[in-house]
């Protein structure tokens, strides 16, 4: 240590900093190699490489001979190790002027930000796309791909939003874009399940308690007849062969007239 | 070897349709080339076939199965009466291992395929009450043989048929059969006499009930009990099919229309 000391005070001090710029690289390799380390088993513990099995993603980094957990943890030891080898270039006194660092320290968590909630944009897009593909299979209704694409496309435009203002680049316009979407999805989606929406409110009023059940005899709206399934969205009343879906919203503006006999 | 060769190729000669029973992916693939057509069935349409029958139970029996192929295959008009059939399916191993030929309808219609399909009630229902019944067959109530009655579909109707022996469990309740701890309720409710009535969508209306259609003209064989004579009672003056598992010797009968479609052993599931 003492003799460490003194080969040390010993240099010049040109030197001295190309010692000190060397140690520095050397802890930013260190540090990296921890950080990808400590985000690796973050990732596995909390099952992301479960979870991005199978997604576009991962399949490229597949690719490349790499995964996504891999890949996310090398990215993390990247930004630490760009900031040790930042400083040690300064120690170098290699850059021309501090401007360029301050630029640097500025951008460079930023563009790391960016980064990340781009990656992460992707797989959680391309994770959304396929749970939501495989439930559409599950209830038997494959056709509808342009739910799951549509979402997809959501997360990923959100995902860029975020990236790009991290950036500081003008969204003001692709804001506006969003909000108007968003809107529309609201707005029109309400519009749509107007219907289904307040015959669920009913249904729910209904099987909580349940003014008439299954076997009774009611008139609803001009159908009378024996009810045989009351679920959250519509009553189905049978009488002769003549089946009467009637939505339950109807149920309650209309009211029910229950058979006594 | 080649007088067994030529066994098979007898077996398989100048069939009209092949009947595949759960294949694998690169076995199905091997036949869709061919040009004789192809019917899949399977519990899952997980082979993209262009004709598939759903199995809404694993038969455990060769013949329930076939039986159950055709008779889709029928319905679904892949086949017509009296054609050849080769059908290949699974007997001991896990993949298949048998070949065999039948002709189309030449056993007269069990309706088992109808039972399933054609019935009120979702398939899927219908299934889990099955499920429901060969459990109970096969584990008994505490280890003590039980017997029970399920009526299911047109659930309206039925309750007009029937009337309550005693409060009814499931009242304000909005369960489903299916649901793992519902089945263990259907199980322990078992011990009470009565019929459970559930609804086309699997909804279990009620327990407790006694039926009481006109049993006039029900045919069932002699020495089955009330339990099966109401069976076929209610599911002949109903649209609901009836899962009735006998308490005497232990089997899963299914009715539909006052006769007897299906006859399961749950020992053997």
């Amino acid at each position: 240590m003492q003799l460490g000391r003194e080969w040390f005070q010993g240099l010049t001090s040109a030197e001295q900093n190309f010692v000190l710029a060397v140690l520095l690289v050397g802890v930013g390799l260190a540090l990296g190699g921890v950080t990808a380390w400590l985000v690796r088993g973050v990732l596995v513990a909390f099952d992301v490489d479960e979870a991005a099995e199978g997604t576009a993603f991962e399949r490229t980094a597949r690719g490349i001979g790499t995964s996504t957990v891999g890949l996310l943890s090398q990215l993390c030891a990247l930004f630490v190790f760009v900031v040790a080898a930042l400083y040690a270039l300064e120690i170098l006194q290699f850059l021309p002027t501090q401007q360029l660092v301050v630029a640097a320290s500025w951008l460079l968590p930023r563009l790391f930000v960016a980064l990340l909630v781009l990656v992460v944009g992707v797989l959680v897009g391309d994770k959304a796309e396929i749970v939501i593909g495989d439930w559409l299979r599950s209830i038997k209704l494959p056709e509808a791909t342009i739910i799951p694409r549509l979402v997809k496309y959501s997360i990923l435009y959100v995902a860029a939003l975020i990236a790009l203002s991290q950036l500081q680049v003008a969204t003001g316009a692709l804001l506006v874009l969003l909000a108007a979407y968003a809107f529309g999805v609201v707005f029109l989606g309400g519009l749509a399940l107007k219907d289904l929406l307040s015959s669920a409110a009913a249904g729910i009023y209904l099987l909580l308690t349940e003014p008439y059940s299954i076997g009774d005899e009611v008139e609803i709206d001009g159908a009378r007849g024996v009810v045989q399934e009351v679920d959250v969205f519509a009553t189905t009343v049978e009488n002769d062969g003549e089946e009467y879906v009637i939505p339950n919203r109807k149920v309650l503006r209309e009211g029910a007239m229950r058979v006594r006999s | 070897m080649s007088a067994l060769g030529d066994l098979v190729t007898d077996i398989v000669a100048e069939v009209d349709s092949v009947f595949l029973f759960s294949p694998s992916r690169s076995l199905f693939e091997a036949f869709a080339g061919t040009d004789t057509p192809v019917v899949v069935v399977a519990p899952e349409a997980d082979v993209d076939a262009e004709r598939f029958v759903e199995l809404p139970l694993e038969f455990n029996d060769l013949t329930e199965r076939v039986r159950f192929g055709v008779e889709g295959g029928l319905d679904n008009e892949f086949v017509e009466e009296g054609d050849q059939i080769a059908c290949a399916a699974k007997l001991f191993a896990d993949d298949i291992d048998a070949v065999t030929r039948v002709r189309a309808g030449d056993y007269d219609q069990s309706g088992v395929y109808d039972l399933f399909v054609n019935s009120r009630a979702e398939p899927a229902v219908i299934r889990n009450v099955l499920e429901v019944a060969i459990e109970l067959g096969k584990k008994g109530q505490k280890g003590k043989r039980v017997g029970a009655l399920f009526v299911v579909g047109d659930a309206g109707k039925v309750m007009n048929k029937s009337r309550p022996l005693s409060y009814n469990p499931f009242e304000k309740s909005h369960v489903h059969v299916g649901d793992p701890i519902v089945n263990v309720m259907l199980k322990e409710f078992s011990r009470l006499d009565g019929a459970f009535v559930i609804s086309d969508s699997g909804k279990i209306v009620s327990a407790y009930r006694y039926l009481e259609p006109s049993a006039e003209g029900v045919d069932i064989p002699k020495g089955l009990g009330a339990r099966h004579m109401a069976a076929g009672a209610i599911t002949r003056d109903s649209n609901a099919v009836a899962v009735v598992l006998s308490e005497s010797d232990g089997l899963v009968r299914a009715f539909s229309a006052g006769e007897i479609v299906l006859e399961l052993d749950p020992e053997e599931y």
